[in-house]
Order: structure tokens, then sequence, then C-alpha cells
């Protein structure tokens, strides 16, 4: 009997490792799913602005992520009843219009880049004559989700604003 | 792994230079608050076409915090690999307790560096977090597989069967550490994070003299938790070995009354 007593804790020890590998486990499938979400979902990632100009017709209505510069001249307006703010996006000397619905980001601003997820729109934006240097190609992108990149400068005097070549 | 140990009799785990380190870490971690978040100016610009203010405001002071925390990460990440090496080349308990200290520190401080950069992510970014920054998911990912280290060593009964798994895993784990360094550069324009400060020199004065001094109040707090959790660890060897050798001596009692009888 004193021999037993002994094994019946290693017994209890062991059960009591199964919460660790338990949650070994999860963690596994966790960064699995991390993987998946990162990875397997194309969409996460940003197409620059003369990308998503170049695939327009690939993308069809999809959804899809665009990266591009806010130029300045941004006017608010009215789309299908629903507020929105239209400005021009571009990267290099290749522009785009775009229709943001929604309110945009706090640090929104002509020459911060921002990332917007939104889907093509075969058709001119709302106040497109507004717009100081808009694209005015026949079709405009309906974002509804707006992220700020901020750069990398912390130089308060030095800082410079992204500009696009006029195009 | 350790032989024939005895529990040194001790009241903590400090010493002299540890308290010492305690201290300074603490007088030092009280002037980097007041830098931070009183002496340094917030980050305001003047949009030269609109005139507006833009700029992080007061979010900016968080980055004192933040890039000083991955820094120690990166550094608490590296050593526990190096000590996984040496484990396995040398199987002494010393480099297999510097290897789990290492590890749970690096874990708390990944853990804070994800806090703290959500927190600034929300009123820089509009975001409190972002599935497409490979940045962001790597370092999720790389606290992820140290949250599964730690799982791990708890994972068997034995102190010493769980080290040589889990410095395997420590090793394969500090290969994701480049990735999240050089993700800014490698995907460039198609990741929310922005490029390297330092590296392009675009912070100076009292901006940069504050990140750096976070740093090195950082590098000395991890310095400490590191000291302590390592000496915490070897008392815990000790006593499991203790606790061995006491069971395999009452075992023997045991058989030796039986076999009088």
């Amino acid at each position: 009997m004193e021999e037993l007593t002994p094994r019946q804790d290693r017994i209890q020890k062991k059960n009591s490792r199964l919460l660790p590998k338990l949650a070994g486990a999860l963690l596994l499938i966790a960064v699995a799913i991390v993987l998946f979400k990162t990875l397997g979902n194309a969409s996460l990632f940003f197409y620059p602005v003369d990308e998503a100009v170049e695939k327009r017709v690939e993308l069809q209505d999809r959804r899809f992520r665009v990266i591009g510069v806010p130029q300045p001249g941004l006017v608010e307006t009215a789309l299908g009843g629903v507020q929105v703010i239209v400005f021009t996006l571009c990267e290099g000397d290749i522009y785009a219009d775009v229709a943001h619905e929604g309110d945009p980001a706090e640090l929104f601003n002509p020459g911060v880049p921002v990332v917007l997820q939104g889907a093509w729109i075969e058709n001119d934006p709302p106040a497109l004559d507004k717009l100081l240097n808009p694209a005015n190609d026949g079709w405009h992108i309906k974002t509804d989700s707006m992220v700020v990149k901020h750069d990398n400068d912390y130089r308060a005097d030095r800082a410079e604003l992204e500009s696009c070549d006029s195009g | 792994m350790t032989g024939n140990v005895q529990m040194p009799d001790l009241k903590n785990t400090s010493s002299k230079g540890s308290k010492i380190l305690g201290v300074s870490s603490l007088v030092g971690f009280a002037v980097l608050v007041v830098l931070a978040f009183f002496l340094t100016d917030p980050d305001i610009r003047f949009h030269p076409e609109t005139g507006e203010e833009f700029g992080q405001f007061d979010a900016v002071r968080l980055l004192y915090i933040h890039v000083p925390l991955i820094s120690v990460t990166y550094l608490a990440f590296v050593i526990c690999a190096i000590a996984s090496a040496g484990y396995l080349i040398r199987r002494t308990l010393w480099w297999d307790s510097l290897a789990h200290s290492s590890a749970e520190v690096g874990t708390l401080t990944c853990a804070l560096v994800l806090a703290t950069g959500s927190i600034w992510g929300r009123p820089v970014w509009n975001t409190w977090w972002e599935w497409g920054d490979v940045r962001i998911m790597s370092t999720l990912i790389l606290f992820l597989m140290f949250l599964g280290y730690l799982a791990l060593r708890r994972a068997f009964e034995s102190p010493q069967r769980a080290a040589r798994p889990a410095a395997v895993v420590a090793l394969i784990a500090v290969l994701d550490i480049p990735l999240i360094n050089r993700s800014v550069e490698w995907w460039g324009n198609r990741t929310l994070h922005q490029k390297s400060t330092l590296s392009e020199f675009k912070i100076e004065d009292l901006t940069l003299f504050t990140l750096m001094f976070g740093i090195l109040i950082s590098l000395l707090v991890m310095t400490w938790l590191i000291l302590h959790r390592f000496r915490i660890a070897w008392l815990e060897h000790i006593e499991f070995e203790q606790g061995v050798q006491t069971a395999i001596e009452e075992r023997r009692q045991i058989d030796t009354k039986e076999k009088q009888r």
C-alpha cells in the first residue's frame, strides 16, 4: 500500500500537466489561424494606386485595398443620400478618384498616405468638377475603410509631405 | 543535471548588485516618464497648403515606450536562443535556466509591445489592429510561439525532459525576428508599418535622446528581470532535485524496512 501512494501521486501530476499541453495545442491552432488570416487572404495586401488602375478590369467589382497619397482638394458631398468625401489618390504620376463613405481617419490629410478598402465603380465620382487635379478617367474607387500610413520622420520642422508628379 | 544539490538559505533572490540595478531601473524609468510625457514636444506639424495642424500629437509619446520594448524583446529572445544552443551543446542547468528566464521576460515585453502598439495605432492609423500588416502579424506569431515555448516547459513533469524540446522550439521561434525587423523593407509599400526611423536618421535632439534613454532603461529593467527570474529558475531546479532525492531516499527506507520484516 505504501508503495502505491507515490505512483498515485505521479498519475495526478500527469493529469495536472494536461492543461499546458492543451494550451500548447491551442497556441498551435492560433498560429495556424494567424498564418491563414495573413497569408491566405490576398485582399489584406495593398495595391499601390498604379497597380490598382492597371488591374482595374481584372479586379471588376471585387473589394481590394489600395494605398496612395491623397491630393489637395478634398470635397465633402453626398452620394446616394450618404455623406462622402471625394478626393484624388496618387502614386507617382498615376491618379485615381475616390469617394470615401463615412468618417475619414483623424490624421487624414492631403500628402499623408492612406490605405483604403473598397471597389472600382465605372462612373465619375460626385463633384468631379470641384477636384483640383482629378484622374477623370470615367472610374472611381468607392471606399468605406480608411487607415493612415504614418511616415517615419520625427523631425518636426523637416518632415515633408508626400507629393505626386502632376499628371 | 545538477547532481547532489543543496537549497541555499535565502530570504529573497536579490543581491547587492541586483538591488543597485533595480533602484537604477526604477529611477531611470521615472526620468523616462518625465521625458516622454512632459518634456518632449507632441508631434504637431503644419500642413504647407491648408495650414492645418496634423501629426501624431500626444500619441507619439507612446513610441518612447513601444520602441524600447521591442528592442529588449528582440534581445531577450536572442539571449534565449543563444542559451538554448548552449544547453543543447553543454546540457547544463545554467544554460537552461538562462533560456527559460529570458523567454519569460521576452514574452512579457512582447505582450506589452503588442498592447502599446495597438493603443498607438488607434489615433494614428485609425485602427486598433491591422491584419494586413506583416510586422504586426509576425510579432504576434513570435509572441504565440514563445507562449507555446512556456507551455511546453510546463507540459513535462521533469524540467530536464522539457529542456531539450524547448531549446529546439526557441531556436526555431527566434528565426521570426529578422522577418519582423526587415518586413517594412521587404514589403515596403504593401504594409502599414512605417520604415525604420533610426536607420534613416529621421529623429534628432530631445526626441532622439528620449528614445535612446528609453532603450537604455528598458535594457536595465530586462537585465534585472532576467537576473531574478534566473535565480528563481535555479532554485526551482534545486527544489525539484531535492524532491527527487527525498523520494528516492523514502523508497530506499521502505525497501529496507520490508527486507527487515
